[in-house]
């Protein structure tokens, strides 16, 4: 006896739950011009749990007026600084926002929406919780409670001998035990102390310690840890404990900002938060909350009108859990996280951690990913598996991960494809490849390769003979071509000449960590590495030739708002911005002419993308990898266990990419060009230089401005090999010259 | 090691040899070398450019910011970069960085806030960082001479910092090129 009061007070007097980390995704910043028409901001608004009200009567509402959007904002926690509630008023102009004013009449240049919390790290038992704190809970909380499962909370001594006793009389006669007659006390110490076995003596041990707690502690504090505590739902692993999270979880809103009927739902599922859940039980979760709301009227908490209004309103729950997990991408920070802290840090120290998650461009990712995997899986002769796939979108200049898509079931918490399917890179390597000739200084988009069969001794003795997708050899063609096309004949041969451990050390500068066997297979790509890999590799070609680690988390701030560590913008120059500025445009004629241009069809009509395909072996593999302007994406599909699919890049993962790339509302790829770097119209065939008059297919490429190309005959146009020399900085290459 | 662009001069004759030949469009930068010369198109060899080429779709060409114009700052990075200077002033010079990264965020391809964060690197003494942030800021630049000179100003200081004493005087000479008298 006296033991159980020890435990009990001693260590409810210490309690400390374990509060997992808070996980937040990037908060929408909105300025003048940012490109968001009124419906946009006010689906984000939503998504954050703001409801349109004609009134604005309190934080956590908006409303249209005139052409504006008025907003009464939440207070919120960002990484760096804390925002106090108040009246926003955003105006819209054609090219999106046109102003942003505050109650007062005074502008504001830019302002944050809070994050949106996206999932928390907790521990191996699952408990998953949100605290919150007297002031954040809405009085008629704590009074329905009361009503509905302790009327006598304020006067008994933890116990309510007389409930107990009707409880007992019904479960002698029942045989059973089946009636609770707990108090909230009770409820708590259940929850808080003991396992959920119902015998007698557990029933008397947790009535001592109920009693003891109501000795030691005041009402109020008891409520309060009540209304943290108690289980309220059940999420896969994840048990949501506490009301604050329930609110979340059910709502998508704060608890404050709860409404009567709702309210009302979440004191029912109390009761039996399996069997009452609002999702898959609604009928019943229906009756229950009716009858709180009856008992809430009755016992005069709230009129009879009021419980009656109430009781005709739907259940208002959000379709999918809110705060929408998203286990790919929570993966990637907890791993990123891992390095510095230990795990008891991230499950029990109550964290804040501030991500780059955009959750516009993971819900694009998701679906896309998911409607075309759809599509593909109907054009298979598999009629038993299911194509598998993944995607990782960045910005490229900062190196932020946006939006990771680990496999098609989005919600699953399994195996993560997109950090730990290493399959073979296929063609993705031929940029880097091209890349490191541009470096040479020997070859540009218009230099003449020769696409024709190869026959390599192997150092095992064994010949290698590779082969063009199609099967047939192309002769002469200008590299801009063979890119855009990926023909491997040619592709092998400037490999070669260009050597291996140079390429090799190309792909290690922009960031693949485990440096690929230096055979030649490895110039078709027989190069292992995941999705999020690819990106880091093309994020490099989309930001430049400069290397940034990619990174998840921006901050992570203690339980008390201390911040403890950041990952700032880090960048490298890894290759010279002028090769990289004549490899990015051929990419884009990739997409205008070659494997990429089924993305054509999708993608709107002006938008300026490059990207390139990747085909491994047997279609076991079918990459993208492709940027804008403003995003990278790099998308594979497969089986997962490496059967051949029948798709090629172009085939399965580009429309999946151009899909993504369509849906993120992103903007043109544009690039100053360097100093000495020029454009000039070439013949897409012969690589000569052309004008239309004389040629029918020409295609614009960026090459150094002193390197020497042939013109066609005909065109009226000096046939000079170079069209200016400066000094010798640049040796002559000699036109048109084979390089095997 | 990453290739530096090349002196400007050059890049004037260049204009004047490519326009002669009447297939390249005139290169997007012809630098604005001290800002006065500017490559004259020799006459009678002008042609207006060429059409968008018979392609399978019209290849919609890369918008390249025109020859001259100056960089500046819109309202929301501005305030923002204000911010960060507080920020700085105060000491505070981890949350100074993350202001400015917003800002980036909203404006990624202005060398004037990779030149701003490569400030910042360098008072933190990370000069590794400030030299590729004014790299980056420098290859974002172009036709923009004042912005060209700040950048190379940033990375004649983070050489300047680590002793490499005859790279930042180049540098500087770079930046004193681009920088008007």
């Amino acid at each position: 006896m006296l033991y159980l009061n020890h435990v009990a007070t001693t260590q409810f007097e210490g309690r400390r739950w374990t509060l997992p980390a808070q996980v937040f995704a990037a908060p929408l910043e909105l300025y003048t011009g940012l490109p968001l028409s009124r419906a946009q901001l006010a689906a984000e608004l939503e998504r954050l749990g703001y409801k349109r009200s004609e009134r604005l009567e309190r934080p956590g509402t908006y409303r249209f007026k005139d052409t504006h959007l008025e907003v009464a904002l939440r207070p919120a926690r960002f990484a760096d600084e804390a925002r106090h509630a108040g009246i926003l008023s955003i105006a819209f102009g054609n090219e999106g926002i046109a102003g942003l004013t505050e109650a007062a009449g005074q502008e504001v240049p830019v302002l944050r929406l809070e994050p949106l919390l996206i999932g928390s790290i907790f521990p191996i038992h699952g408990e998953d919780r949100l605290i919150v704190t007297p002031d954040e809970v809405p009085p008629l909380l704590p009074a329905t409670l009361k009503a509905v499962e302790d009327r006598k909370f304020d006067s008994h001594y933890g116990v309510d001998p007389l409930a107990m006793m009707r409880a007992l009389w019904v479960n002698v006669r029942a045989g059973q035990i089946e009636q609770g007659g707990s108090t909230l006390t009770q409820q708590l110490v259940r929850s808080y102390f003991l396992s959920s076995r119902q015998t007698l003596a557990r029933k008397l041990k947790e009535a001592v310690m109920a009693m003891s707690l109501d000795a030691h502690f005041s009402k109020a504090d008891l409520m309060n840890a009540y209304i943290n505590e108690i289980f309220l739902g059940q999420d896969g692993d994840r048990a949501i404990h506490g009301f604050g999270l329930a609110s979340e979880f059910y709502f998508g809103k704060p608890l404050a900002e709860l409404d009567l009927s709702e309210i009302a739902l979440l004191v029912a599922i109390v009761r039996g938060p399996s069997y009452y859940d609002p999702r898959r039980h609604p009928e019943r979760a229906r009756e229950r909350r009716d009858l709180v709301l009856k008992v809430m009227s009755e016992q005069k908490i709230v009129k009879a009108e009021e419980a009656y209004a109430a009781a005709q309103r739907p259940l208002g729950v959000t379709p999918r859990p809110s705060g929408t997990y998203y286990p790919a991408y929570l993966d990637f920070v907890r791993r990123t996280l891992r390095r510095d802290y230990h795990d008891e840090d991230l499950t029990e120290a109550g964290l804040r951690i501030y991500t780059s998650l955009d959750p516009r461009a993971q819900e694009e990712a998701e679906h896309a990913l998911e409607q075309e995997l759809a599509r593909l899986d109907r054009l298979k002769k598999h009629p038993n598996s299911a194509l598998e796939g993944a995607v990782v979108v960045t910005t490229p200049p900062s190196g932020e991960v946006i939006a990771i898509v680990g496999g098609r079931n989005v919600g699953y918490d399994g195996f993560d494809r997109a950090l730990d399917a290493r399959r073979s890179m296929g063609s993705l390597v031929k940029p880097f490849i091209y890349l490191t000739a541009l470096e040479s200084g020997r070859y540009n988009a218009a230099t003449i390769i020769d696409d024709a069969p190869i026959d390599l001794k192997l150092a095992n003795g064994q010949h290698w003979r590779p082969e063009n997708f199609t099967r047939q050899t192309y002769g002469p063609v200008p590299v801009v071509r063979a890119l855009a096309e990926s023909l491997n004949l040619a592709t092998v041969g400037v490999g070669m000449e260009v050597g291996l451990p140079r390429i090799s050390e190309t792909l290690a500068r922009f960031g693949l960590e485990q440096p690929p066997a230096q055979v030649p297979a490895m110039l078709l790509g027989a190069v292992n590495l995941t999705p999020l890999e690819a990106a880091q590799l093309f994020n490099g070609l989309a930001n430049g030739g400069f290397k940034n680690p990619l990174r998840a988390v921006r901050a992570v701030i203690s339980a008390d708002g201390k911040p403890l560590k950041a990952f700032p913008l880090e960048v490298t120059p890894v290759a010279s911005p002028e090769a990289v500025y004549e490899l990015d445009r051929m990419l884009i004629e990739v997409m205008e002419r070659g494997t990429g241009r089924p993305a054509r069809a999708i993608l709107p009509q002006s938008l300026v993308v490059a990207g390139k395909s990747g085909t491994s072996s047997d279609y076991r593999d079918s990459w993208f990898a492709g940027f804008s302007g403003a995003h990278l994406a790099v998308v594979w599909v497969g089986y997962d266990n490496n059967d051949p699919t029948g798709f090629t890049g172009a085939s399965g993962a580009l429309p999946v990419w151009a899909r993504i790339m369509s849906g993120l509302g992103t903007r043109s790829w544009s690039a100053p060009i360097p100093d000495g770097i020029a454009e000039v119209h070439i013949e897409y065939l012969t690589g000569l230089r052309a004008v239309p008059a004389c040629a029918s297919d020409i295609v614009e490429v960026a090459v150094p401005a002193d390197a020497p190309i042939p013109a066609k005959r005909g065109c009226g146009l000096p046939e000079e090999a170079s069209p200016v020399r400066i000094g010798a900085e640049r040796a002559a290459q000699p036109p048109g010259g084979l390089v095997h | 090691m990453v290739s530096l662009a090349r002196s400007a001069l050059p890049v004037v004759i260049l204009a004047l040899g490519l326009s002669a030949c009447s297939v390249f469009r005139a290169p997007a930068t012809p630098t604005a070398a001290g800002g006065a010369q500017t490559a004259e198109t020799p006459s009678g060899t002008a042609r207006p450019s060429p059409e968008i080429p018979a392609a399978p779709t019209p290849a919609p060409p890369a918008p390249a910011p025109p020859p001259h114009h100056q960089f500046q700052l819109g309202p929301a990075a501005s305030a923002l970069v204000a911010q960060s200077h507080t920020q700085a002033k105060g000491g505070d010079t981890a949350q100074a960085g993350a202001t400015l990264e917003r800002a980036l965020r909203i404006e990624p391809d202005n060398p004037l806030l990779w030149i701003e964060l490569g400030r910042l690197q360098l008072q933190e003494n990370n000069a590794a960082q400030a030299d590729a942030m004014g790299r980056k800021a420098l290859a974002l630049a172009s036709g923009d001479a004042s912005a060209q000179a700040s950048a190379w100003r940033l990375i004649a200081d983070s050489l300047r910092v680590r002793g490499r004493n005859q790279e930042a005087a180049d540098a500087e000479r770079r930046a004193a090129s681009f920088a008007p008298h």
